[in-house]
């Protein structure tokens, strides 16, 4: 980035360099002056505020002759650009004074019902009353009535007396959120925030602008009457809801969780927070959580201590691997559990009971973790960093509805085209939510299966304009990859996928260094996944983004720790660190790290685990953390898989649909309830730790339970702390020894990417019936 | 002294909204004139006419046309305002209503010095007639040429747009004008040094160029003439001739055009003096502070105004015999502001609302002595503390008038009942 232009200015008679165009109200942070406001907000638009007026200073320019011209009337701070020789006065009488105008004016309307306003106690307008504001009110008037307290969406409840007119809601909906859903209607005094014709606020995003609204107008459903902000703790956390790995707050009062409040950090989710994340936390605190170990007996569940769970369990697997080897064991979860757990549950199932039949994946592709992107770049899913999504010059989001399933991601995305003009384009075989966010995306509409087609295509396209980055790439695998994609014509592809060719020219001309990838489930789950991962490798690496900060290919993940259980080697063919079992080098120098001889053999994936027990051929099926019975792609099969396994073991917070076909059922704790770590989709691992205990003593960390099984297994595994396990893992996959907690920095760390030899590419040929 | 017709110059002339009568009485000959000219002849030809901004700020219009950009890296856009939202002001009516082709003349003109191809008319929304005679000249002007590709064989595009508003005040200013053009909610925009001038980042960040309809109707005068004649008319500052849209108590209210600089009683006169006795006038539009009638020696131009404490403004001048109660008066004054304030800004969302709610309780007879200094403060505290000049407008006719007629007030507030009707009753 080109150096930035200071310039000097002068604020309150001390000189200070800032950069050109800063904002005064930015600029006066930098030498501890406090400016008042309430519309401001960085992350906003600066065009278009400056209503609240709260802001304002005296402002004047240094002639050359050295006196100071003002200007005729106060400015607005947090729009007033630093320009060299500006002078500022942040507090002179006529200041104080208009700032004691300014709030006077926001009071007298204000309903002034601080003892029932969830805000109370960290309102901004309370705040800056207290510390600029009149001490008595002037208005002797009747104030104005509007509809108070009503709720506008399941989240959200609207106060239309307390609101100030700031429009920071409005603004955080058109700019960030991109949906536009509140707008202001009428105009003065009437002025009042609404949704269109009062319809419901159905944003995904609609927490924020809760925790934006400087007053009480708009509150949380939710939290509302729950605590006064005093009474509560607060305690860091990671939020669960999905793989971008959002930074919280868990508020919280003796033991349960009152709300969720996003967490600053720049390189995930800046500030924000989705609503499945804001609201979607709930089941920590609920009634329904499990308290106790269960054991079915005569076709009921009944109570049971940990020892007898433990010593039932043990049993039913020593007796199983004894009569039918340790083949017809197997665990399936751990893309909820933290990288310790789910290092420790692997552990547990190779070293205890000495199989290979783990893996955390639900979706129907379950290839090989060594097939994918790995061995081309180094990484198994992901290129980018989410931060650096925002630099990017092209989007291509390819098979996702990124607003639903990667909410924060999206955020980036359409940041990088509202902020920084960004071209997007738009894969899907049908119109999604997403594509609405943006104004005239390109839009490939392809029919579902002709993804790698599709591709193909678009490589066609790119190597016939001569805009490919051949630099580097071996001539004989250019040569295969032209070969193969000669056949590709706009027309031929259009003819096959249904994708129109003007779209299809758009698209391909859009394409180029700074394209950043983004694959979602429609990808992932689609029957070309891994044909198609390779083609948009491909274009990957001859757009020039093979190596590259803001472009390159991200398999977006499902769930919170997805990355983290494939890192941690929660999958049938390798182990931490994505050493592969049958790769005996790999294997001996774990082996030799664990002291214990390890299977050879790769085990069985999720499916092939569920098929055997469909067939009856699995005695112990471990299910931990997952409701594989309604959220494996095939239910029928999950169904049919726990129905006819010889024992089946759940591990969760509460009863769930699988739990109920379970032999014995152990309650696990909470995010809030335990500590550890967490590795987002873009590999950046992040720590959460214990807000509170759990909601009963016989509940027990997924850690504690694990490492209690390897007793009962006489294979103990020690551990003593999460801390101790990823000091482990350190050693193991070294590329985790950076995630050390001494060492691991508040914004988290992305673990490295592996050495890989320089861009390839891999022919892709398509069996796409033709047209 | 009598009018000086130079708009107004063949405004009786039957038919002159037609093109052909137009055209017979030299219309469109400075269009072609401007043609043969480069652009910069043509802006310096409006820069030797003196010519200010009839909008009511009074800025020269020349700079604003040389302020845009020389280079086409973007499309610049000229946006007439034609929003004559201002109390007492209704010149740009007649304007459009019986001489719409010399305005869309000026504004082509304004369009080939700025390098402009897309011209907006903004129409305040309650002047249909005047929107359908403009559309139909319009029509006409296409159709002969003068607008469209290749205006008379020049090689000079330019597309002329009307666009209605909706009814709002707030939108006759300038940078609101531009938020309602672009779809958006109409509410003022950020300004320099907060933001770039209109000229260089105005409708979808692109030069536009902003006048009034009067200022561009001036235009085809001083390109026919010469901007040396335009700048002969009026005083050194002031210069040329303005529209004053005469209301009130007068015996012949109307538009009357003189040249800048002529004494204000004179104009009273033109309007056939005054009914009753004079007590005030408010020369620029109701947002101009009032002016007592033993200030009234002065002469009808920016500076002489100023100097007299108010403001030559858009030329909405209405003027106030005995009879009128001034508590009242600002009631309305000040209702009238409070309706239109858009709401973005605290002091004049806030400030405009608390004050009509003050008169209120004074009219209904429930004023304390201290409400005098309080709505003076409001003043202060509403004044160049918001975005646009709206909340000022709001402010210094109230202000003014408690300065010049503060006994009325106090009357008021003592007796519970206006000073002015009383007397009148007296008398009756």
């Amino acid at each position: 980035m080109a150096e930035q232009e200071l310039v000097t200015i002068e604020i309150n008679g001390i000189e200070l360099q800032v950069p050109k165009g800063e904002m005064i109200i930015e600029s006066a942070k930098r030498i501890g002056v406090d400016i008042p406001f309430f519309c401001y907000h960085p992350r906003l638009g600066k065009g278009q505020a400056a209503n609240c007026r709260m802001c304002l200073v005296e402002a004047g320019t240094k002639q050359p002759d050295g006196s100071v011209r003002m200007m005729p009337k106060p400015q607005t701070s947090c729009s007033l650009p630093a320009s060299q020789g500006l002078v500022v006065f942040t507090d002179t009488v006529a200041i104080q004074k208009a700032r004691r105008g300014i709030l006077e004016f926001l009071l007298i309307n204000h309903p002034l019902d601080c003892p029932i306003c969830d805000r109370g106690g960290e309102c901004p307008l309370q705040n800056n009353t207290l510390f600029y504001g009149p001490g008595v009110s002037r208005f002797v008037e009747e104030k104005r009535h509007l509809p108070k307290a009503f709720p506008i969406s399941d989240y959200v409840v609207l106060d239309r007396e307390r609101c100030i007119h700031c429009a920071r809601c409005t603004r955080f909906s058109q700019e960030i959120a991109g949906d536009a859903q509140l707008d202001f209607l009428k105009r003065g005094a009437e002025m009042m925030v609404s949704t269109f014709d009062d319809t419901e606020f159905t944003s995904r995003f609609s927490g924020n602008t809760i925790e934006l609204c400087p007053v009480g107008a708009l509150t949380s459903r939710v939290y509302r009457f729950r605590a006064r902000p005093w009474d509560m703790k607060s305690q860091k956390s990671i939020c669960t809801r999905c793989s971008n790995g959002c930074n919280i707050w868990l508020d919280y009062r003796p033991n349960r969780l009152v709300r969720v409040l996003g967490r600053e950090n720049e390189a995930v989710n800046e500030e924000w927070t989705c609503d499945r994340g804001k609201f979607g936390h709930e089941y920590i605190s609920s009634d329904r959580r499990l308290l106790s170990p269960l054991i079915r007996r005569d076709g009921k569940f009944v109570t049971a201590s940990w020892v007898e769970a433990y010593q039932l369990i043990a049993s039913r697997i020593r007796q199983a691997v004894q009569e039918h080897g340790a083949r017809s064991v197997g665990a399936i979860g751990g893309a909820h559990l933290s990288n310790e757990e789910a290092y420790v549950l692997q552990k547990l199932m190779r070293v205890a009971i000495g199989t290979n039949n783990i893996d955390h994946r639900l979706e129907p592709n379950q290839l090989s973790a060594t097939d994918g992107l790995l061995g081309r770049f180094g990484v198994p899913f992901s290129q980018n960093a989410i931060a650096d999504i925002e630099k990017a010059k092209t989007i291509f989001i390819f098979g996702s509805e990124l607003v639903d399933e990667q909410p924060i991601v999206f955020l980036r995305a359409r940041k990088a085209w509202f902020r920084h003009g960004a071209k997007v384009i738009i894969a899907h075989p049908e119109v999604t939510e997403t594509e609405l966010r943006f104004d005239e995306p390109v839009v490939l509409r392809y029919r579902g299966g002709t993804e790698s087609t599709l591709v193909n295509g678009l490589l066609h396209l790119m190597l016939a304009s001569g805009r490919a980055v051949t630099d580097g790439i071996a001539q004989d695998e250019l040569q295969a990859l032209r070969q193969t994609l000669r056949e590709y014509t706009p027309e031929k592809v259009a003819q096959i996928t249904g994708v129109e060719t003007e779209p299809l020219h758009e698209a391909a001309e859009l394409l180029g260094e700074g394209t950043v990838i983004l694959c979602g489930a429609k990808l992932r789950n689609g029957p070309r996944y891994a044909e198609t991962v390779h083609a948009l490798a491909n274009l990957t690496v001859l757009t020039g983004n093979a190596d590259r900060e803001n472009g390159g290919l991200n398999i977006l993940l499902p769930e919170v720790n997805s990355h983290g259980a494939a890192d941690m080697g929660v999958l049938p063919d390798v182990l931490p660190g994505y050493a592969r079992v049958d790769d005996d080098a790999a294997r001996r120098r774990i082996e030799s790290l664990w002291e214990q001889k390890l299977p050879a053999e790769p085990g069985m994936s999720t499916q092939a685990m569920l098929e055997a027990a469909a067939r009856g051929q699995m005695q112990v099926l471990y299910i931990v953390g997952e409701d594989v019975a309604q959220k494996y792609h095939d239910t029928e099969l999950a169904q049919h898989a726990l129905e006819n396994a010889g024992f089946v073991i759940v591990q969760d917070l509460f009863l769930t649909e699988t739990a109920q076909y379970a032999d014995v059922v152990l309650p696990a704790a909470s995010v809030a309830e335990k500590e550890g770590t967490f590795t987002n989709t873009e590999r950046r691992v992040q720590r959460f730790w214990k807000a509170f205990g759990s909601p009963s003593p016989d509940v027990k960390p997924d850690l504690s339970i694990f490492t209690e099984l390897a007793v009962y297994l006489s294979k103990p595994i020690p551990v003593f702390s999460a801390e101790q396990v990823m000091d482990e893992i350190g050693q193991v996959f070294p590329a985790y020894a950076a995630c050390r907690y001494d060492q691991m920095p508040a914004e988290g760390v992305r673990v490295q990417a592996s050495a890989v030899p320089s861009p390839q590419l891999v022919p892709v040929q398509t069996e796409v019936p033709a047209g | 002294m009598a009018e000086l017709k130079v708009l107004f110059q063949d405004i009786d002339v039957p038919g002159i909204q037609t093109l052909q009568v137009y055209e017979q009485h030299g219309g469109y000959s400075a269009l072609r004139k401007a043609l043969g000219m480069t652009r910069q002849q043509v802006i310096d030809e409006v820069k030797a006419s003196g010519l200010r901004g009839r909008g009511g700020a009074g800025f020269p219009a020349w700079i604003k046309w040389n302020g845009i950009p020389k280079d086409e890296s973007k499309p610049h856009y000229v946006q007439c305002n034609a929003d004559e939202g201002e109390p007492g002001t209704f010149k740009d009516r007649e304007l459009m209503m019986r001489h719409p082709h010399q305005l869309i003349e000026g504004i082509i003109i304004a369009g080939y010095a700025t390098l402009s191809k897309v011209g907006y008319i903004y129409i305040r929304g309650e002047y249909t007639e005047p929107a359908r005679v403009m559309r139909r000249a319009i029509d006409e002007a296409y159709r002969a040429g003068y607008l469209g590709k290749n205006i008379l064989g020049s090689g000079v595009d330019f597309d002329l747009y009307i666009h209605m508003g909706a009814g709002s005040y707030e939108c006759g200013e300038e940078s609101a004008m531009m938020s309602s053009i672009m779809g958006e909610r109409g509410q003022p925009r950020l300004k320099f040094p907060h933001a770039p001038l209109p000229t260089i980042a105005g409708l979808w960040d692109c030069p536009t160029l902003i006048n009034n309809v009067e200022t561009l109707s001036c235009v085809p005068a001083i390109i026919r003439n010469g901007g040396a004649w335009y700048a002969s008319m009026g005083t050194e500052k002031s210069t040329g001739t303005k529209i004053f849209s005469v209301s009130g108590h007068v015996n012949k209210p109307g538009n009357y055009e003189v040249e800048m600089g002529t004494p204000l009683m004179e104009l009273l006169e033109l309007a056939g003096g005054v009914k009753g006795r004079l007590k005030a006038v408010i020369p620029g539009g109701s947002s101009v502070p009032i002016l007592p009638a033993e200030k009234c020696d002065v002469n009808l131009d920016y500076e002489s105004l100023q100097a007299a404490g108010t403001m030559l403004g858009s030329g909405g001048f209405m003027v106030l015999n005995d009879t009128v109660c001034i508590v009242k008066f600002m009631r309305r004054t000040a209702a009238f502001y409070a309706h239109e304030s858009c709401g973005k800004c605290t002091p004049c969302r806030e400030g405009t609302r608390w004050m009509v709610k003050i008169f209120d309780r004074i009219l209904a007879g429930g004023g304390r002595m201290e409400d005098i200094d309080l709505l003076l403060d409001i003043c202060d505290q509403i004044d160049g503390r918001s975005y646009c000049a709206l909340g000022d407008a709001a402010a210094w006719p109230i202000r003014a008038s408690i300065k010049h007629y503060r006994h009325e007030y106090e009357y008021y507030i003592q007796h519970g009942h206006s000073m002015v009707e009383a007397q009148q009753s007296a008398r009756a």
